[in-house]
């Protein structure tokens, strides 16, 4: 015989589960009004078309110059902070190396709770540190992915572990650092491990049960499209991983995901021909994954140009006609504009010393320079094995139309090595001697967005890894690898106000508001520091 | 009695010592496997060879993180902490030790045969007065670099030249400018926008700021905001070029006397 007690219980128990649309925290329709909503930051990069841009302006120019640390989290294990928090409804979700999540009081720092996967002590981690860079939030649930290879989504108000996938196998060096992205009823993520010569691909999964709807891999199989710009079995272990947040436009319901370089990196002597879809764009139907267009910004990549930094969605006037476009600062050192609805070809232009393409073609393919691939006594081109850009964040401001990226300005001796295969080792086959000390530099840099043409710069020490925010208060702000935090006048590159956070600045800065006041928050060294007016 | 066990345990010891470091003898198809590791997963970063890329340059004689072997593989075992070098759990024991086979032989200098007496050469640094500028073993002056292990850091070849040249080269590595290979004791000349002049070296920079030490030891903090002129002067040094005051046989017996100073190995 049931008592009453357990009745009541069983019905608590119900009331508990039954979190439907109607009581669900933030709703994909709220997400898709992300920029509408200044005071959250709603997804890695701000919003669906990923622009980095708060309309917050209660911080602005004349004001900056008064900012002070409200409050600083000290992460719990040393590692590096690569994460872009997500704050709302008076929570921030930040992630701390290797793949713990924490969830933050924003009006204080203080944690609400912790969660840390299980990290195997033979975990694979090829081609990067140990980092993560952010959750995605959808309805009550928080996702995260993992460097074991996981996927979890968690109670966002307890951390309570709602389901958990393994994406793949990382024993044959699959693993995940990116920020998942939420759509509609769909978590999708990305994988790393190109430099272990995996098959990469873009995964959706159903939001609430963590069953995987598709799978699209970037690499064709026999009988695919585009299958023959691969020679013999090289597709099997041909790289094209898909290691940061893609951007979606849910008008003309179409992901946008970029993917890294072919394996191995700096010999391509197996891998004859262009090796789609890597360091591509690929334009995605979120209902099954298939391609819409793709654009591959370099054929045949034997310098580890990785293509996955984040991709821009905006409108705008070209030639007095509005467009719908998305727009890249290459690795490979060329900014890119492409039409976002079929992925042509608008506009492309070197925005740092590049040595290794003539130029650009009609159709956006690099004009490649003969006797620059990799070699064994070594070749040097402009930029470096690590990009012009890497993962780090750029920002755009429909304020001033002005794309803005550090772009760094330094050259690597690239060496070719042998390609030998073992599953969970690496996969690269040479390497590189990159320009450092005073010889290499970057700057962050004011494109004009439909064209690349530079509106300003402003000079940085060292080519660090500094993700910038622009503000509808007219600012730019950044870090630098020498721990300055600053912000910088978005229509002229003027510094207007800098501080020392005492340690490399890795973290990606958001803005957010609560109670009336603006916050900006960055991670620096071991820590998460958080900005405001007095 | 007593002695007789103290001296059969040492015996004991030394064998155990030697039979350990028998063990863990280091072969050229060590090398070679620990190579072919080292190409898969360390060269991206550190370079092809070691000689440095996104990381640091492996092929020096003394890692500053890992002066043993043994501090080697902790390194590959659990990473360095606020860096991007990993932790590899990955390899067997046998692959360490590969591993470290060739690291290590990265920075093994030919053992050079320098010619020159040591001794003398001890005199001619103290007649040219370089004790004015460089410490050796806690004595000496500072605005040069320290030049207490200087035999073991770097080739007579490369004494030589930063003797007649020493602009040519300057020392990198331990500047307190995070990213890697900045020139330490960079001259600088630096105009500020009041009019004041600043002639010494660089002891620190980023985007906002510069410090600077002077010869006479003073001690700037400079806003780049506030500055007329940053004169960064590359190929150049504070020390003099020896080329016109030391005779041949001179320099030999000096560059044998900083040779010799080795003092942690």
């Amino acid at each position: 015989m049931i008592g009453p007690r357990y009745i009541a219980l069983a019905a608590l128990v119900a009331a508990a589960l039954s979190s439907g649309p109607a009581s669900a925290q933030v709703p994909y329709d709220r997400i898709v009004k992300a920029e509408s909503e200044p005071a959250s930051w709603l997804t890695y990069a701000g919003g669906y078309k990923s622009q980095r841009y708060t309309a917050l302006d209660q911080i602005n120019r004349q004001n900056v110059t008064q900012l002070r640390p409200l409050w600083v989290y000290q992460i719990r294990q040393a590692g590096i902070i690569e994460t872009s928090p997500i704050v709302v409804d008076g929570v921030m979700y930040m992630t701390e190396p290797p793949s713990t999540v924490t969830a933050l009081d924003v009006r204080t720092g203080r944690p609400l709770w912790s969660w840390t996967p299980k990290i195997p002590d033979d975990v694979v981690i090829i081609g990067s540190p140990p980092v993560n860079r952010g959750v995605a939030v959808l309805d009550n649930m928080v996702y995260v992915g993992s460097v074991a290879g996981h996927l979890t989504a968690l109670d966002s108000k307890s951390g309570a572990v709602r389901w958990d996938v393994a994406v793949d196998d990382n024993h044959l060096g699959y693993y995940l650092t990116l920020a998942p992205l939420a759509i509609d009823g769909k978590i999708i993520v990305g994988v790393s491990g190109a430099e272990a010569g995996i098959r990469g691909f873009i995964d959706a999964y159903d939001a609430k049960t963590g069953k995987r709807v598709w799978r699209r891999h970037t690499i064709p199989a026999p009988g695919e499209p585009n299958f023959n710009t691969w020679g013999g079995d090289s597709w099997k272990t041909g790289g094209g991983s898909t290691w940061l947040t893609g951007s979606y436009d849910p008008e003309l319901k179409t992901l946008y995901w970029t993917t890294g370089n072919p394996g191995p990196d700096w010999n391509g002597d197996n891998r004859p021909g262009d090796n789609l879809y890597t360091c591509s764009l690929l334009a995605l139907n979120p209902d099954d994954g298939s391609i819409k267009w793709h654009f591959q910004f370099t054929p045949h990549d034997t310098h580890d140009w990785d293509a996955v930094q984040n991709v821009i969605l905006f409108d705008s006037q070209v030639n007095g006609r509005p467009r719908k476009l998305v727009a890249q600062a290459n690795r490979n050192g060329f900014y890119y504009v492409l039409d976002r609805t079929n992925g042509e070809f608008i506009a492309g232009a070197p925005y740092v010393k590049q040595t290794w393409a003539e130029g650009l073609d009609a159709k956006g393919r690099p004009r490649v320079k003969p006797g620059l691939e990799p070699s064994t006594e070594g070749v040097t081109v402009f930029p470096s094995i690590s990009g012009a850009a890497n993962w780090y964040s750029p920002s755009y401001s429909p304020k001033t139309n002005l794309f803005y990226q550090v772009a760094r300005e330094w050259s690597t001796i690239f060496y070719k090595g042998e390609a030998v295969y073992k599953p969970g080792f690496g996969f690269t086959a040479g390497g590189g001697r990159t320009q450092n000390g005073d010889d290499a530099w970057a700057a962050v840099r004011a494109f004009e967005a439909t064209s690349g043409t530079l509106k300003w710069e402003f000079k940085l020490l060292s080519p660090g890894f500094s993700s910038l925010l622009s503000t509808a208060g007219g600012l730019v702000f950044g870090g630098t690898d020498e721990g300055n935090f600053f912000a910088l006048d978005a229509e002229t590159g003027k510094p207007l106000w800098d501080t020392q956070l005492g340690a490399n600045i890795r973290g990606i800065p958001v803005s957010f508001a609560i109670d009336g006041k603006q916050y900006i928050a960055i991670g620096a060294g071991f820590a998460l520091f958080v900005y405001g007016l007095p | 009695m007593t002695l007789k066990r103290t001296v059969l345990a040492a015996a004991a010891l030394f064998a155990l010592v030697v039979a350990d470091s028998r063990a863990s003898a280091q072969t050229p198809a060590d090398i070679e496997g620990g190579k072919q590791l080292f190409n898969g997963m360390c060269v991206e970063c550190h370079g092809a060879g070691g000689a440095g890329g996104d990381a640091p340059s492996l092929n020096r004689p003394r890692l500053i993180h890992a002066p043993t072997d043994a501090a080697l593989i902790s390194i590959l075992t659990n990473g360095i902490p606020n860096t991007a070098m990993p932790r590899i759990r990955r390899f067997t024991d046998n692959e360490t030790k590969q591993l470290v086979a060739y690291v290590r032989s990265l920075g093994k200098l030919a053992e050079e045969k320098v010619p020159g007496d040591g001794r003398k050469g001890a005199d001619v640094y103290k007649s040219l007065g370089c004790a004015g500028c460089h410490i050796v073993n806690g004595t000496g002056g500072n605005l040069g670099p320290d030049l207490s292990d200087v035999g073991y850091m770097r080739s007579a070849s490369s004494l030589r030249q930063s003797i007649l040249d020493p602009g040519a080269v300057l020392p990198k590595g331990v500047l307190q400018i995070p990213a890697r290979g900045y020139a330490e004791y960079l001259p600088l000349r630096i105009v500020t926008k009041q009019g004041g002049e600043v002639r010494g070296i660089r002891v620190n920079e980023d985007a906002f700021t510069i410090q600077v030490r002077d010869q006479a030891g003073k001690f700037y903090s400079l806003r780049k905001a506030d500055l007329e002129l940053l004169e960064k002067q590359a190929g150049k040094s504070l020390m003099p070029s020896f080329a016109s005051r030391i005779k041949a046989d001179e320099l030999t017996d000096l560059v044998a006397y900083l040779s010799s100073l080795r003092s942690q190995s």
